[in-house]
């Protein structure tokens, strides 16, 4: 059989391949510098961080991805949660001094803007308090504190100094939330009057948390700090010393968003729990508790449960409901869902406004981006796939919020911080909704403890 | 020996193929670029910004990858693919452009393979034995505004 007859062709030289790549590679690697010119421009923030822990890292992920703030300082008592914010850091490009005491990174670091501050509930006071002195805007992660009047001294310290302080219920900046709240609650009215709310946040059971041997801290460094050993170091939500449980790390988000939704505090509350499983807790694993608010509409009973010991029911949620149609809110969109009852009025006009949108219509930003991706663009029309969908099923009664969110959880909060320092916005969490909030959350632990319902008196919600 | 003769593609079958693929990676590399520059419906160079950014902090903050290295990648991207897409419908330099594509489809994948992205990866490997296909049909090469020497 014959060789198959090619036509004849040249080879590439080593030079031309090289010659060749130079010239088209030059045109496109000035190309950045050109795009870059376009961005940014407002003042850069220098900001620091106390505490390096799981939430530290998780606001440090978010604040990494906000143009113009630069870490110029890390703080934890902790070397190895230290090392862990430093190191992160630096791979971003930035420069952070690590401190163990936050009043060295404060001393030596006397130029920085803003604080955030992520340590234990206990230690929230006096962190933020020493740095709102030292004339720096905080933003404090929730639970606000674990007393009252630790609380109380936050909002009169952030008073005298003038300084910003934002408390972290993040929730309050999400668009979707926002969206929730301000158009389809207060504007078009689509619940009708709510007169209940049901809300969640189970977790399966958990172990408690350990640490390398190697990096376990001195005994003597850690009574200096106020921890009584290792153990109630690494799982401080769990002890009365330090935090408010898990109605304080999981609810007091959930029912920040009560008091905000209705725009009341409530009157009383009505609460049940125990240490029922865990052997190394003190706080109580489970509690439920029953709110009343007096809202301008009526009267609204709002319950709510935080289970440490099961994941039943799906997560975590806010499920508002009215007379003209229910919304379950939650931080992740997957179990967000706006409800609509036959008596209600039309909702078509809420469509054409952008307020919400029929089920079945697929949205680009229903599909999780990866942290990478941009979001996609929006097709024009309902699709095939909608319109099928809502021809052949019965579920008329389910709707979806428009607003999407394709940014870290707590990116919107730190981005609203920031702004605010900056003039452009006013806080989403002030010290006095986050009073008002800690108020509302830690009077559950007493009720529970007293095992009858105690009552609010407004003066209850005001430093 | 007419049995022979046609088992075995004619050039201008060949000619045909490479023609197939460049216009397919052409498209793709010039799609690829142009729609990086897109954000919520609009483009422009503060979108391609904003976009490219998020892919060098997105891969960094999941990968070992420094974010001087993924950014050094990510800003000039979106230029480089559209300049191989132009270069690869005109004709122009066909053998470099396309190993400069398939290099890029490399650092692609290696940017996907340090965040754990298999059908990411999986999806650039189809475009790199695309590119691969083309480089061994490029001495078919017509048509070409600026063609290789000898071509």
């Amino acid at each position: 059989m014959s060789e198959p007859t090619l036509p004849a062709t040249a080879e590439l030289s080593r030079r031309d391949f090289i010659s060749t790549g130079l010239k088209l590679g030059a045109a496109v690697l000035v190309a950045p510098y050109v795009a870059r010119g376009a961005s940014g421009g407002q003042a850069e923030l220098k900001v620091g961080l106390i505490g390096c822990g799981e939430e530290g890292r998780v606001l440090l992920n978010a604040a990494l991805k906000i143009p113009d703030i630069r870490f110029h300082a890390v703080c934890d008592i902790w070397g190895y949660n230290r090392t862990y914010g430093e190191r992160l850091l630096r791979k971003f490009g930035h420069d952070p001094k690590p401190f163990e005491d936050y009043r060295e990174m404060l001393a030596q670091v006397s130029d920085l803007d803003a604080v955030i501050v992520a340590t234990p509930d206990f230690m929230h006071a006096e962190h933020t308090n020493t740095c709102l002195k030292a004339g720096k805007h905080v933003y404090c992660e929730k639970l606000m504190a674990n007393s009252v009047e630790n609380a109380r001294s936050m909002v009169l310290t952030a008073r005298e100094t003038g300084k910003f302080l934002q408390i972290g219920h993040q929730r309050r900046s999400n668009p979707r939330y926002l969206q929730a709240r301000e158009k389809v609650i207060n504007e078009a009215r689509l619940l009708g009057r709510i007169t209940n709310i049901n809300g969640q946040w189970n977790r399966a059971v958990s172990e408690d948390l350990g640490w390398p041997e190697r990096y376990a801290m001195p005994q003597a460094q850690l009574e200096k700090y106020g921890y009584a050993n290792m153990h109630q170091f690494r799982n401080w939500r769990w002890f009365k010393k330090y935090a408010g449980g898990p109605i304080s790390d999981l609810g007091a988000h959930q029912i920040d968003v009560y008091n905000w939704f209705l725009g009341a505090n409530p009157g009383s509350v009505l609460a049940g729990g125990g240490v029922d499983y865990y052997t190394t807790h003190e706080w109580y694993d489970n509690v439920m508790a029953i709110y009343e608010f007096a809202t301008a509409q009526g009267p609204v009973r709002a319950f709510y449960e935080v289970l440490t010991t099961t994941s039943a029911g799906g997560g975590y949620t806010e499920y508002f409901m009215g007379d003209e149609g229910s919304l379950k809110m939650s931080e992740n969109p997957a179990y967000t869902k706006l409800f609509r009852e036959a008596r209600a009025p039309d909702w078509e006009q809420w469509v054409k406004r952008g307020y919400i949108k029929k089920p079945g219509v697929p949205d680009p930003g229903d599909v999780p981006l990866k942290p990478w991706e941009k979001p996609r663009p929006k097709l024009g029309g309902p699709s095939r796939a909608g319109v099928v969908d809502v021809r052949e099923t019965a579920a008329l009664s389910s709707w979806d919020l428009t607003a999407t969110l394709d940014k870290a959880i707590h990116q919107p909060h730190l981005e609203n911080f920031f702004d605010t320092i900056r003039g452009k916005a006013q806080l989403n969490c002030p010290p006095e909704s986050g009073f008002a909030s800690a108020v509302t959350i830690l009077r559950v632990n007493e009720a529970v403890a007293a095992r009858r319902m105690l009552t609010f008196d407004p003066k209850d919600f005001v430093a | 020996m007419s049995q022979n003769s046609s088992s075995v593609p004619a050039a201008c079958e060949y000619t045909a193929a490479f023609l197939l693929l460049r216009l397919f990676l052409g498209l793709r590399a010039l799609f690829g670029g142009i729609e990086k520059f897109e954000l919520n419906g609009t483009y422009s160079i503060e979108n391609y910004t904003a976009n490219m950014k998020r892919m060098a902090t997105g891969i960094t903050g999941a990968s070992f990858l420094p974010l001087w290295a993924t950014k050094s990648f990510a800003l000039p991207l979106g230029y480089l693919l559209i300049a191989l897409g132009v270069a690869l419908l005109l004709g122009l330099k066909m053998r470099a452009s396309l190993i400069l594509m398939g290099l890029v489809y490399v650092a692609l994948s290696f940017g996907l393979m340090a965040v754990q992205e298999g059908d990411g990866v999986a999806w650039l490997g189809v475009h790199l034995a695309l590119v691969v296909g083309a480089l061994l049909l490029v001495r078919y090469n017509r048509f070409a505004v600026w063609p290789d020497k000898h071509e």
